[in-house]
């Protein structure tokens, strides 16, 4: 889950981090009284978790304060893929002589934390090509011994970096270090570091993404988001402990597991079927995680006809078939559903649901998708 | 027949006395698995299923007396990394974790301990071990797969239900199944189960389901090129989805993830790997 740039910054600032000032703004007026506190010149900045914030002119510079409101105003209209602005980081621009990247990632593969250091300093770690030509240093830390200052040593040397600068540098990367510790990140990356007339290290830009599957231990994240940024079923999704996904067709899918979530979109897509939403609930989903779910697909509406494909493992196919009953006498809008119950518990998870209207009942995803598919089909007609 | 675990295991449960620990012990034990006790800490002493196995505060009771070399892990997920180092420092061989969704950083933890230990991992987020008739070390429904000489190896668990299913229907027996998980941060990996197959004596062919995220099936690839004997029949969840339909559309907060899509097929079948484009293939390449 990626924090907005405010809140990695006032987590990066809390810790100790050299951060140049800035303050959030709602409105254009908050916006001047801000700059003209800070001092121009500034740099307004559109708070979005979207890429393409730069070319969109999400980022602007002002000299004074003619016009700002003017340029905030242009910002808070923007849509950065659909999305729309709704603060603006206020910041103190700096000058500067150089620029380097600094960051701790996660190695999934090789389970490690890593220390990255490159020249590349304005280039994000996702924009792999950036970083081709440039000068990189990656550092594997032992999560176990935590980073060690010989090994920020050794990345800084390589970079060339003036020996002067050293503690400055190391200071930061510890400090890196410890947030994605503390905060369980998978992503602390500061964006550029940059090093002013002064001799000063300054953290401009940075970027934090917190691990959803530790929010058992970080549940000051779980409200922490931009309420506009997720829909209502994206905030029901999170807190009931399922993955949704969205898509712009019409089909409504529950499944149980990310392979079955893969196998149905595959069959349904090669039926030119495509889903408005597919609904993992997971192993082990409780009857209430279950019963929500259906309820979303009920309520959507974009979705004309519903797929359940539970084969049960750890999921009960009983506790399922229950969920679903929950969720049929709510009293919510009836559309066909077509459903799949297979594994554990199935025959009595089929039993449950006998007496219920609107089901049909079928014994194999490929069954199940077919029907799903020519029941649209027939309902173009 | 051994593959991670044999007839002779003696399987422990940690969490037994939880809702899905209990449950799927039971089941474990309706199968014929040497179930031979669990661990609930706070509820030592007690037993499960009217005195038949008994119930210790720790791994390390339960092994002295139980003689346990596999555990099979139910706890919550925030306990789950704790249980397995738990089962780690006990010397437990083999240690199976049903439970998924594990925070990365402990599980960063978990495999900078497993590396210096004698334990093998399997999982988080895996369906557990099956060997058809012989032994069950997870969650897999009961009566599943016939025994046979397939090996099934899957990231998904629903997905490894699936093929079993498939290939019960056509009367192809398997001689074991093994869920890896589907964690992003998971223990023993595809290449790994490739060579245990490769040196079983009962295993003559291997269906390897994959799905997207990582590159354990190219190192898998990897593997079946340099040292591969036996026929590897792959199939690869997801690696046909057309992008241009579904990529605007996944969700920045979901796990699904598109960035190897179609390379995965593309790497097993150069590989020598005989590609199943759908469920129903899996059983044809077997037979044919």
């Amino acid at each position: 889950m990626r924090l907005q740039e405010y809140q990695a910054k006032s987590i990066l600032k809390s810790a100790g981090i050299p951060l140049p000032a800035s303050t959030l703004a709602t409105n254009a007026v908050q916006v001047k009284r801000i700059a003209a506190e800070i001092g121009y010149p500034v740099v307004l900045k559109a708070q979005t978790l979207e890429s393409g914030r730069g070319s969109a002119g999400g980022v602007r510079i002002v000299h004074n304060e003619r016009g700002i409101e003017n340029v905030s105003n242009e910002i808070f209209k923007l849509l950065i893929n659909r999305r729309p602005v709704h603060f603006i980081l206020v910041e103190k621009a700096l000058t500067f002589m150089d620029e380097f990247y600094l960051a701790i990632i996660s190695d999934l593969e090789n389970s490690t934390p890593i220390l990255r250091i490159s020249e590349a300093g304005g280039a994000t770690f996702l924009e792999s090509a950036s970083f081709e030509d440039a000068l990189v240093v990656d550092r594997a830390i032992d999560i176990n011994a935590g980073l060690r200052d010989y090994q920020i040593r050794e990345a800084i040397a390589k970079m060339g970096i003036d020996p002067l600068l050293w503690k400055q540098f190391q200071l930061i990367a510890h400090k890196a270090y410890d947030v994605y510790r503390q905060y369980d990140a998978t992503l602390v990356e500061l964006n550029s570091l940059v090093l002013t007339e002064q001799n000063q290290v300054f953290v401009v830009d940075a970027r934090m993404s917190i691990d959803s599957q530790s929010l058992f231990r970080q549940d000051s994240f779980t409200d922490a988001f931009d309420p506009t940024y997720f829909g209502w079923e994206e905030r029901q999704a999170l807190k009931y402990y399922v993955d949704y996904h969205i898509f712009p067709g019409d089909v409504g899918c529950i499944v149980n597991g990310m392979g079955l979530a893969y196998l149905t979109l595959d069959q349904l897509l090669s039926l030119n079927t495509i889903p408005a939403a597919m609904i993992d609930i997971r192993g082990g989903a409780t009857s209430t995680s279950i019963a929500s779910s259906l309820e979303m697909l009920l309520l959507n509406p974009r979705v004309k006809v519903v797929l359940i494909n539970i084969f049960g493992g750890m999921t009960r196919c009983d506790e399922a078939a229950d969920g679903f009953l929950q969720a049929l006498s709510s009293g919510l809008p009836r559309k066909p559903i077509f459903i799949r119950l297979e594994g554990t518990n199935g025959d009595t998870g089929l039993d449950l649901l006998q007496k219920s209207e609107n089901l049909s009942f079928f014994g194999t995803t490929e069954a199940l998708v077919n029907a799903t598919a020519g029941w649209l089909k027939g309902e173009e007609l | 027949m051994t593959i991670l675990i044999s007839a002779q295991s003696r399987i422990m449960v940690q969490g037994i006395t939880g809702r899905r620990g209990r449950f799927h012990a039971l089941q474990m034990l309706k199968t014929g698995s040497q179930i031979v006790g669990g661990t609930s800490p706070g509820k030592g002493g007690e037993w499960c299923f009217e005195g038949r196995l008994p119930v210790f505060d720790t791994v390390s009771d339960c092994k002295q007396s139980t003689n346990a070399d596999v555990s099979v892990v139910f706890v919550p997920p925030h306990a789950t990394a704790d249980a397995i180092l738990e089962a780690i420092e006990a010397g437990i061989k083999t240690i199976i974790s049903i439970t998924g969704s594990i925070a990365l950083q402990d599980m960063m933890v978990v495999k900078s301990i497993l590396k210096n230990s004698d334990s093998i991992l399997v999982g988080p987020n895996s369906p557990g071990v099956l060997l058809p008739g012989i032994a069950n070390a997870g969650i897999f429904p009961n009566d599943i797969a016939l025994q046979g000489n397939v090996g099934v190896v899957s990231r998904s668990g629903t997905l490894c239900y699936e093929v079993l299913d498939t290939l019960k229907q056509n009367g192809i027996g398997v001689s074991a199944a093994v869920g890896i998980g589907d964690d992003q941060i998971i223990g023993i990996d595809f290449q790994t189960c490739l060579e245990l197959f490769e040196s079983d004596p009962h295993t003559d062919q291997v269906v390897l389901i994959g799905g997207p995220g990582g590159d354990s099936e190219l190192k898998a690839a990897r593997f079946i090129m340099e040292h591969g004997t036996k026929p590897v029949i792959a199939f690869v969840a997801g690696d046909n989805l057309a992008p241009s339909i579904v990529k605007p559309f996944f969700s920045h907060s979901g796990s699904l993830s598109l960035a190897s899509l179609g390379k995965k097929t593309f790497a097993l079948k150069e590989a020598g790997a005989r590609v199943a484009n759908n469920l129903n293939d899996i059983p044809v390449l077997l037979t044919s």
